[in-house]
């Protein structure tokens, strides 16, 4: 009797532990499903694409790591400093972070990673985000082997000074760190075909195991981790075809995976997977050609935008996966604002009598004209997006109510590249992935390439060139505020909707962001480290 | 026969493959995009970097130039560096996919030789019977349904309903590779290859067989006393499979490209993803690569077809 009372107590205190099992468990393998495998570029001053972007992330610290909020969070850096004139960020490392070999991160390291970067020879496509430091121009055309900009002060201290206060710099400081001792000795030039961007070494929470091209790469925990070994023993990026991807997270044979909206009802419907829809740092928009006489006055701008019903685009063809947008910084950005922003509904009828009251008459066929100029237009779509290719149909359609007649012209994607870099185009349909600082110079300031409608307004480059040098995230709020409510009057482009993206996750993953920022419920890899698998 | 073997290789193999190599290579570079098109979404990207990546890729140079440089590594065995990101030498892309596209195409060819002959065999010996009705029914449908499209539905029946077969693939990672691991992964993207060999095969086979049956010296061996198996099993059979032979050689390279699709459908790890992807990127030094490839395949095809013919046909004398 007493053996089974003591029984009935171990049964209740083993019991009980179970159903309190938030007790985080190590072990297990975390499977992560791609539809497009990793190129093997695990460098990170070298990559391009996101999936090998996804490796470097766990293998690789950065100084900072970038949250939810999209604010910096210190990593590598266990605090930072801006100077009081705003020119200058001085970086405090840890002491003891340990590379995967053993070898301790030191300021060197740091300096070896951005040195790099602006090197002469340098292969890669990061030169533009590090331009600004000090000296970095006259480094990258070979003048002189010193960067002023770049200042090693002890082995855990490392400054980075500019010419003038930039503000969008510090959430830069996230690439992954290199082992300099490992590759000072190959010429930069030679790094892109270097060994070590196919068995990278960093100092990050996972160590890189194996890479088989389109089949996964395996990594496996860091036992020394500088911040604490992660729970997870391994992860795995398993390449999965797109078709096969609801099947696959049915099997539990992957734990994670960012699923298309069409696959959305199905994942879904799984019982044991869990979705999670959330805002992505992206839009999609309608350019034009603002080179073209007949798109120079913003009431034609603005009356193709009333004139377009972008709530069918979004609720119908998208199916909801989206958000109307209306300026080119997305909620899910620290600058978004919706104060003084001119939604821009669909009313036709007010279309119309702009375009009127503009002086646009009907000609013969019934198609605008007003001075020799016709309300006739190109619009070209890059193929492949179903609900892309229906949106123009619908654009074409609500066009055509409103006397205004396009002509549809689908293209290959590589090849409307090319037409738009060629500024041949009336108008065209593409998205943009915007960077974690909302700067927008790089899109649309009047001296950058990128400007593909030609807008060349001097108060909106005054108010970009004021946001990058103010290091005040308030002053800047407000700065951006003014910026998109001149970009919603002018509309160089028409916003069509900011992107959402959706994760699916088996519910054995513990430990993830449920109310997941643009970051997702991974936090840009960054929660790897906290997860962990309910048996 | 030596001095044959010779002059195809030299007098009609290398000015072909020079042709298609040139024609090829002036079709990439006049089509519209560009191999550096996709630096367009890297943020704070500057014009001088992309005109300093064009320099690298040597793609700033006229066409001429570019093809005169990509042939001269070519022919010291160099196929160049990938324009991606990666960098990595195309020989060894190509290389490191070859074994999983070999062992598909392999499989594929097995089943649907392996099985079209015969059923093209038992197609004729019982012409115009049900059996041949259903086999030509099949066969019809097998060469009409697109590959693609077959695949799915495979994927929906084996793996998706009754979740007996994996849902394409090759091993997960950490997986143990057993026979059995092997064949569940291999069946779905060999049937789905192998389905329209298997129809056209027993097609060919069939017409074949019926062409010899009504010859004059099978008549003869009839007019003996031999019975109708012996006359088509040993006589008729031999002298139907030579036509087959031919198409063997040149169904070796089709089957290779028809993997391309298959592949992708099934995220089988081989050259298909490699060609689709390089495509799509303009990536020139690995779309001419594989294609050159393919182009050395169907010209030894042919060559084994013609060879093998004159092997099993002693009508035939190559001078």
């Amino acid at each position: 009797m007493k053996r089974m009372v003591l029984a009935a107590i171990i049964f209740c205190l083993v019991f009980g532990a179970a159903a309190a099992a938030q007790e985080p468990q190590y072990g297990g393998t975390f499977r992560y499903g791609l539809t497009t495998n990793p190129r093997g570029m695990f460098n990170p001053v070298l990559y391009t694409e996101a999936y090998d972007a996804y490796v470097i992330d766990l293998v690789f610290d950065g100084l900072i790591s970038i949250d939810k909020n999209l604010q910096p969070q210190p990593k590598v850096a266990k605090s930072w400093e801006i100077s009081e004139d705003g020119k200058s960020i001085t970086f405090y490392l840890h002491e003891g972070i340990k590379f995967h070999d053993g070898v301790e991160l030191t300021a060197k390291d740091v300096e070896y990673t951005y040195k790099t970067i602006l090197h002469p020879e340098y292969t890669g496509v990061r030169y533009g985000s590090f331009a600004i430091l000090s000296g970095a121009e006259d480094y990258k055309n070979g003048l002189t082997d010193d960067i002023p900009g770049i200042q090693v002060i002890d082995d855990y201290t490392i400054k980075f000074t500019t010419d003038e206060p930039f503000a969008p710099l510090l959430v830069q400081f996230g690439y992954g760190i290199l082992p300099s001792h490992l590759l000072k000795d190959i010429p930069v030039g030679e790094l892109e075909t270097a060994d070590f961007n196919r068995n990278p070494i960093g100092s990050g929470p996972f160590k890189f195991v194996e890479f088989l091209t389109d089949q996964h790469v395996i990594l496996e925990a860091n036992e020394d981790y500088f911040f604490g070994r992660p729970y997870l023993d391994n992860v795995v990026f398993q390449r999965v075809a797109l078709d096969a991807l609801p099947i696959y997270l049915r099997q539990g044979r992957v734990d994670y995976a960012e699923i298309s909206p069409e696959n959305y009802a199905e994942v879904s419907a799984i019982p044991g997977i869990d979705t999670y829809i959330y805002e992505a740092l992206s839009y999609s928009y309608i350019a034009f050609n603002m080179r073209q006489e007949r798109f120079a006055d913003p009431v034609v701008r603005q009356a193709i935008t009333y004139g377009f019903d972008r709530e069918t685009y979004v609720e119908v063809l998208r199916e909801g996966f989206g958000i109307i947008a209306n300026a080119p910084i997305p909620p899910a950005s620290w600058a978004f604002t919706t104060e003084g922003i001119n939604e821009y509904p669909y009313d036709p009828d007010l279309a119309a009598k702009m375009l009127a009251d503009a002086g646009w008459k009907p000609g013969k066929d019934g198609v605008l004209e007003k001075d020799g100029m016709r309300l006739e237009f190109d619009f070209l779509v890059p193929e492949g997006s179903r609900v892309t290719e229906q949106m123009a149909l619908l654009f074409q359609q609500n066009m055509e109510d409103i006397g205004i007649k396009v002509n549809l012209v689908f293209m290959e994607f590589s090849a409307a590249v090319d037409r738009v870099d060629a500024r041949e185009f009336d108008t065209f349909t593409m998205s943009w992935s915007l960077s974690v600082d909302p700067d927008p110079y790089g899109i649309w300031h009047s001296s950058v390439p990128w400007n593909d409608p030609g807008f060349y307004n001097d108060r909106s480059d005054e108010l970009i060139e004021m946001g990058r040098r103010e290091t005040d995230i308030e002053k800047r709020k407000e700065i951006y505020a003014e910026w998109q409510r001149l970009i919603n009057y002018e509309l160089p482009t028409m916003f069509l909707n900011y992107g959402v993206t959706i994760a699916a996750v088996n519910e054995r993953v513990q430990g993830i962001e449920t109310e997941p920022g643009p970051t997702g419920p991974l936090v840009d890899m960054e929660q790897l480290t906290e997860i962990w698998l309910k048996d | 026969m030596w001095r044959y073997i010779i002059r195809r290789v030299f007098l009609q193999g290398i000015p072909v493959l020079l042709g298609f190599t040139f024609l090829l290579y002036l079709l990439l570079t006049i089509a519209p995009g560009s191999p550096v098109s996709h630096l367009r979404g890297v943020p704070n990207i500057d014009e001088a970097v992309i005109a300093q990546r064009e320099a690298q890729l040597g793609i700033n140079e006229p066409f001429i130039v570019q093809y005169t440089k990509w042939l001269g590594r070519v022919v010291r065995g160099d196929l160049g560096l990938s324009f991606d990101s990666s960098r990595r030498p195309v020989a060894e892309l190509i290389l490191e996919r070859m074994p999983a596209t070999i062992l598909l195409s392999v499989c594929a060819i097995v089943v649907g030789w392996g099985i079209g002959i015969p059923v093209g065999i038992l197609s004729a010996r019982y012409q115009y019977s049900i059996f041949d009705y259903i086999i030509t029914f099949f066969a019809f449908v097998g060469i009409s349904i697109p590959s693609f499209f077959f695949g799915l539905i495979l994927l929906y029946i084996f793996a998706l309903k009754l979740n007996v077969l994996p849902a394409g693939g090759f091993f997960l990672a950490g997986e143990t590779k057993t026979l059995l691991g092997y064949f569940q992964y291999l069946l779905l993207p060999t049937l789905t290859l192998g389905l329209s060999d298997i129809a056209s095969v027993a097609r060919y086979m069939r017409s074949s067989l019926l062409e010899v049956v009504g010859q004059d010296y099978l008549r003869t061996a009839r007019a003996k006393g031999l019975s109708e198996n012996i006359v088509v099993y040993k006589h008729a059979l031999r002298n139907a499979l030579l036509p087959i032979l031919t198409l063997m050689g040149f169904m070796i390279p089709s089957i290779f490209s028809g993997a391309v699709i298959v592949e992708s459908i099934f995220a089988w790890p081989g050259l298909g993803l490699l060609a689709i992807q390089a495509v799509n990127e303009r990536n020139y030094p690995v779309i001419m690569g594989i294609n050159l490839m393919f182009a050395v395949l169907i010209f030894i095809g042919s060559l084994i077809a013609d060879i093998s013919y004159a092997i099993a046909d002693p009508r035939i004398r190559y001078e």
